[in-house]
C-alpha cells in the first residue's frame, strides 16, 4: 500500500477542517434564519390575535348602537361589510390583511364618532365598555404590529445580508411583508400656528 | 484523644447543629423556580422595578432604577432625547414638573432627574452620584421601597418571618447554654479565679452571635401570588429576547416602544438601554459640571505624585531646607569623602569611586537647584495666593491617618475639584480635613488657594447647589464624621447642671465607656438617668427586639419632637430622621419624675440633631470656614 506523503495528509486534513467549520457555519446560520422566521409567524399570530379580538367586538358595538342610532343604516352596513372583508381576509398574506383591516378601522372611526350625535348612546354603559375594549384593542393591535414589522425587518435584513443570503436562498426562505399602518398614520402633517 | 475534647465537643455541637438548622431554615425558604408562561406581549398592572425581582432572584438590583427611569419617560414625565447616533449622547428633559400619583421610588427616580437638572435638562451620564455614602443611602431606600411594594401587593415577603426568626432565637438561647458550660469547664480546667465570668461571656457572646446571624437582612421570598405574576412575566421576557433588534434600542426609543422598553430593562432583555443609563457612582475624573448653565463634562486631574502637591507651607519649607542641606552636604563633602575612601579601595571598585565623586556632586547641585526653587515657589505661593469661583465637582478624601486598633483613621486631606468656567480641564485642589464640611457637590464656592501647592486656605459657598446636585435630597452621611453624625456621645448631650435642674436632685455624669450611652448617678451614687442614643444596625435592632421605636397604647405622644416622640411612666422615647433613636430612663430614686423627661428629651433631640447638621454641614449660605493657619 503506498503512504500519502506527509503534505498530501496535512492538506487533506485542512480540507477536511475547513468543510467542517463550513458546514458548521451554514447550520448556525440555517437554524437563526428558522429562528427569525419563527419570530415573523409568533409575532403576526399576536396580531391575529388582536384582531380576531376585535372582530368579535364589532357584532355587539354594531347591536348596540342599532338600538340608539338604527337609521345610521349606511355606516353601520360599511361596518359590518368592512368587518366581513376582514374576517374573508383571514388568509391572505399580511399586505391583504392589512388593506382590509385598515379599512375596518376607518368605518370603526366613522361608528364611534356617531355617538357625539347620540347622548343617550353615549352615556350608554355597554357601548362605553366596548368602546373602551376596542381602543384598549387597538393599542395592542399598535403594539403587536410594531413588533411584527420589527421581527420582518430583521428577518429580511438577515435573508439579504451575506453570508446568510447563500443559505436562504436555496433553504427556500423568501422576503416578508410588512404590516403596514393605517394611511392616515402617514398623511402630511399639518402644521397649525 | 485530648482530655479538652469532650468539653470542646459539648459547645460545638449545639452551634454546628444550630447553623445547620438555619441552613436548612435558608433553603427551605429560598425561592422558588418558576416555568415561564408562553412567550406573550400582554403587560400586567406591575410597576418595571416589581417586575425586576422576578428575574433577579426576588433582589432589588439596579434594573428597578433603570426601568423605572424609563417608564417615566414611557409616562410622558421625562422624555429623552437623542442628538446623534451615540446613544451616550442623550439628554433627559423634564415635561412634567409635578407629576402625581408617583410611588415613593418612582417619585425618588424622578427627584433624582429633577434635582440635576438644569433648565429641565440633564445629560443621561450625568446622573451618576459622586459620593460613596450618599449613593449607598439612596439605593438602600429604593431597595426598601421597591420591596415595601411588591409586599404590598402581595408578591413578595420576608423570607424568615416572625416565628421562624423567634424558633431560631430560642434555638440560639438553647445553644449557648452548652457554650456557657463549656467557658465555664475550660476556665476551671484554666485555673481561672471567675469561672462564672467566662461562662457568661461565652455564653453571651454565642448568644449574640448567632441572634444576630439569624437577624441579619436577607432578600425577600416569593408568595402564590408572586410566582404567578412571574410566570406571566418571563412569558414577556421570552417574547421581548426573541426581537433581537430589542436589545439594541437605545433610551430614547421609549417614544416608540412605550413600556415595553422599561419593562424590557426591568427583564433584562435591554442590552444597549441598560448599558447607558448608571446611576451608580460616576467617574471622579470626567464628572459633569452645571457651571455657567449648561451641563458640560470636565476633565480633572488628581496630581496625588507631586512632592508638593496639598503640603503645609512648613512642610514645604522643611522638604526645601532638607534639599539644600543635603545639596550642601554633597558639594561640599563627597568629592573629599570619595577622594580619601577611594586609596584604600580595590582597584576595581576605586575606579567606580572617580565615577561616583562626580555624580554625587551632581546630585548634590541638583538637591541645591530644587531646595532654592521650592523655597522661591514657596515665598512666592505664600505671597500670592489665588482665589477662584467655581462649582465643585467632586470631593474625595485623598489622605488619612493609618489608625490603629483603637483608632479608626483622621482623614487628612481631600481632593477638592472646581469647574472655574475657564476650561474643560482642571486640577483638584487639596483640601484639608478642618475645611471638609464646608462646601458640597454642586455648591459654587469661592476659594483662596496656593496655586502652587494647590492647598486650600478659605472657602466661602457662593450659592448652594440643588438638592440633586448635591447627590440627592437625602441627609448626607458624611464618611469622616459617620459616628458623630449617627450616634452623637451620649454623654456630651446633657450637663450634671441640667439633669439636676430638671430632675430636683444633685445628679453626676458616670463616666461611661460605651459613646451611645450615658449615666447620671444621684447623690447617693446611684443611677438616676440613663441616656441612649442608638443609630444605624442598633437602632434597628432596638426596634426589632425591644420595640423601643414602638409607642405603647398607654404612652403619652409628645409632639413636635423628632420624627415622633412619647412618655412612658419613667422612660422617654424621640425617633428621629434617619431612624436614630434617643431614649432617656429614670433609675433608682429618679423614678416617678416623668413630668422632668419632656424637656430634657426636647433638649436632647436638639442637640443631637444639631450636631448631625454640623457633621452634614446643613448650615445656610454664604458659609465661610478658615482654616488655623500651617
Amino acid at each position: 500500500m503506498t503512504r500519502l506523503s506527509p503534505s498530501v495528509v496535512a492538506l487533506g486534513g485542512c480540507l477536511c477542517l475547513l468543510l467542517v467549520l463550513l458546514l458548521v457555519g451554514v447550520v448556525v446560520l440555517y437554524n437563526r434564519l428558522v429562528r427569525l422566521r419563527n419570530q415573523v409567524d409568533a409575532s403576526f399570530a399576536q396580531i391575529d390575535v388582536q384582531l380576531q379580538r376585535r372582530h368579535d367586538l364589532i357584532p355587539n358595538l354594531v347591536e348596540t348602537v342599532k338600538g340608539y342610532a338604527a337609521h345610521e343604516k349606511t355606516t353601520l352596513d360599511a361596518v359590518i361589510s368592512a368587518r366581513d372583508a376582514a374576517v374573508a381576509a383571514g388568509r391572505t398574506g399580511p399586505a391583504g390583511r392589512a388593506e382590509t383591516e385598515n379599512a375596518l378601522t376607518q368605518t370603526l372611526g366613522r361608528l364611534v364618532a356617531l355617538a357625539e350625535a347620540y347622548p343617550n348612546l353615549k352615556a350608554n354603559e355597554n357601548f362605553a365598555r366596548l368602546q373602551s375594549e376596542l381602543a384598549n384593542t387597538e393599542d395592542k393591535i399598535a403594539y403587536a404590529r410594531q413588533f411584527y414589522n420589527s421581527a420582518v425587518q430583521t428577518y429580511n435584513t438577515a435573508i439579504q445580508s451575506i453570508p446568510a443570503n447563500l443559505v436562504a436562498g436555496p433553504a427556500g426562505f423568501r422576503a416578508r411583508e410588512f404590516f403596514l399602518a393605517p394611511d392616515d398614520g402617514r398623511g402630511n402633517v399639518q402644521v397649525r400656528f | 484523644m485530648p482530655s479538652w475534647f469532650p468539653d470542646v465537643a459539648l459547645g460545638a455541637i449545639p452551634v454546628a447543629a444550630w447553623l445547620a438548622c438555619y441552613g436548612g431554615v435558608l433553603l427551605a425558604t429560598r425561592p422558588h423556580a418558576v416555568t415561564p408562561a408562553p412567550a406573550s406581549l400582554e403587560l400586567g398592572p406591575e410597576p418595571p422595578a416589581v417586575v425586576s425581582l422576578f428575574v433577579n432572584g426576588w433582589r432589588v438590583t439596579v434594573d428597578a432604577v433603570e426601568s423605572t427611569l424609563l417608564d417615566l419617560a414611557a409616562r410622558r414625565i421625562l422624555e429623552f432625547r437623542q442628538p446623534a447616533d451615540d446613544p451616550r449622547q442623550t439628554t433627559i428633559h423634564v415635561l412634567d414638573e409635578r407629576p402625581t400619583g408617583l410611588n415613593p421610588y418612582e417619585q425618588r427616580v424622578f427627584d433624582r432627574v429633577a434635582g440635576l437638572a438644569v433648565g429641565g435638562v440633564v445629560p443621561l451620564t450625568a446622573l451618576t452620584f459622586r459620593d460613596p455614602a450618599r449613593a449607598k443611602a439612596w439605593w438602600k431606600r429604593i431597595r426598601a421601597e421597591v420591596v415595601a411594594d411588591a409586599r404590598a401587593r402581595g408578591l413578595s415577603q420576608r423570607r424568615f418571618g416572625r416565628p421562624i426568626v423567634v424558633a431560631l432565637v430560642l434555638a440560639a438561647a438553647l445553644a449557648a447554654l452548652p457554650v456557657a458550660v463549656m467557658a465555664y469547664r475550660l476556665a476551671v480546667r484554666g485555673g481561672d479565679d471567675d469561672p462564672s465570668g467566662a461562662a457568661l461571656a461565652g455564653g453571651f457572646l454565642c448568644f449574640l452571635t448567632l441572634f444576630l446571624i439569624a437577624a441579619r437582612p436577607l432578600p425577600d421570598r416569593d408568595t402564590a401570588a408572586g410566582r404567578e405574576a412571574a410566570a406571566a412575566w418571563l412569558g414577556v421576557r421570552d417574547w421581548l429576547r426573541g426581537h433581537e433588534a430589542f436589545a439594541d434600542l437605545p433610551p430614547a426609543a421609549v417614544a416608540v416602544w412605550d413600556r415595553y422598553l422599561p419593562y424590557g430593562a426591568a427583564l433584562g432583555t435591554t442590552r444597549t438601554a441598560s448599558a447607558v443609563i448608571d446611576l451608580g457612582l460616576g467617574d471622579q475624573r470626567r464628572p459633569w459640571s452645571s457651571y455657567g448653565g449648561v451641563w458640560h463634562r470636565v476633565r480633572v486631574r488628581y496630581p496625588r505624585w507631586r512632592p508638593w502637591y496639598g503640603r503645609t507651607a512648613p512642610a514645604l519649607a522643611f522638604r526645601a531646607l532638607l534639599a539644600l542641606g543635603a545639596g550642601w552636604l554633597l558639594v561640599r563633602w563627597w568629592r573629599p569623602f570619595v577622594g580619601d575612601v577611594s586609596p584604600i579601595l580595590p582597584e576595581a571598585l576605586g575606579t567606580a569611586a572617580d565615577l561616583v565623586a562626580p555624580a554625587g556632586f551632581g546630585a548634590g547641585l541638583v538637591l541645591i537647584g530644587y531646595g532654592f526653587s521650592s523655597a522661591a515657589r514657596l515665598i512666592h505661593d505664600r505671597l500670592s495666593p489665588v482665589t477662584v469661583t467655581g462649582q465643585v465637582l467632586w470631593i474625595a478624601l485623598w489622605q488619612s491617618t493609618s489608625g490603629g486598633e483603637d483608632s479608626p483613621p483622621t482623614p487628612l486631606v481631600y481632593h477638592l475639584a472646581v469647574d472655574d468656567g475657564t476650561g474643560e480641564r482642571t486640577t483638584a485642589w487639596a483640601m484639608p480635613a478642618s475645611l471638609h464640611g464646608s462646601c458640597d457637590t454642586g455648591d459654587t464656592v469661592r476659594l483662596t488657594a496656593r496655586r502652587w501647592s494647590r492647598r486650600v486656605d478659605t472657602i466661602t459657598v457662593v450659592e448652594r447647589g440643588t438638592p440633586g446636585h448635591r447627590d440627592g435630597a437625602e441627609p448626607k452621611v458624611d464618611t469622616s464624621r459617620a459616628a458623630t453624625a449617627t450616634n452623637s456621645r451620649a454623654t456630651d448631650l446633657l450637663t450634671s447642671a441640667e439633669v439636676t435642674q430638671a430632675l430636683g436632685l444633685a445628679a453626676t455624669a458616670i463616666p461611661m465607656p460605651i459613646g451611645m450611652l450615658a449615666q447620671f448617678a444621684g447623690p447617693d451614687g446611684k443611677p438616676v438617668l440613663m441616656i441612649q442614643v442608638l443609630g444605624g444596625t442598633l437602632s434597628r435592632v432596638a426596634t426589632r427586639v425591644a420595640g423601643l421605636a414602638q409607642r405603647p397604647a398607654r404612652a403619652t405622644p409628645l409632639p413636635g419632637v423628632g420624627d415622633e416622640a412619647w412618655l412612658d411612666e419613667d422612660r422617654a422615647v424621640a425617633r428621629l430622621p434617619g431612624g436614630t433613636l434617643v431614649a432617656l430612663v429614670l433609675l433608682g430614686d429618679a423614678r416617678g419624675r416623668g413630668a422632668a423627661l419632656p424637656g430634657l428629651l426636647t433638649t436632647l433631640v436638639s442637640r443631637v440633631l444639631t450636631d448631625r447638621a454640623g457633621a452634614a454641614d446643613g448650615g445656610g449660605s454664604p458659609i465661610e470656614v478658615r482654616q488655623s493657619s500651617p
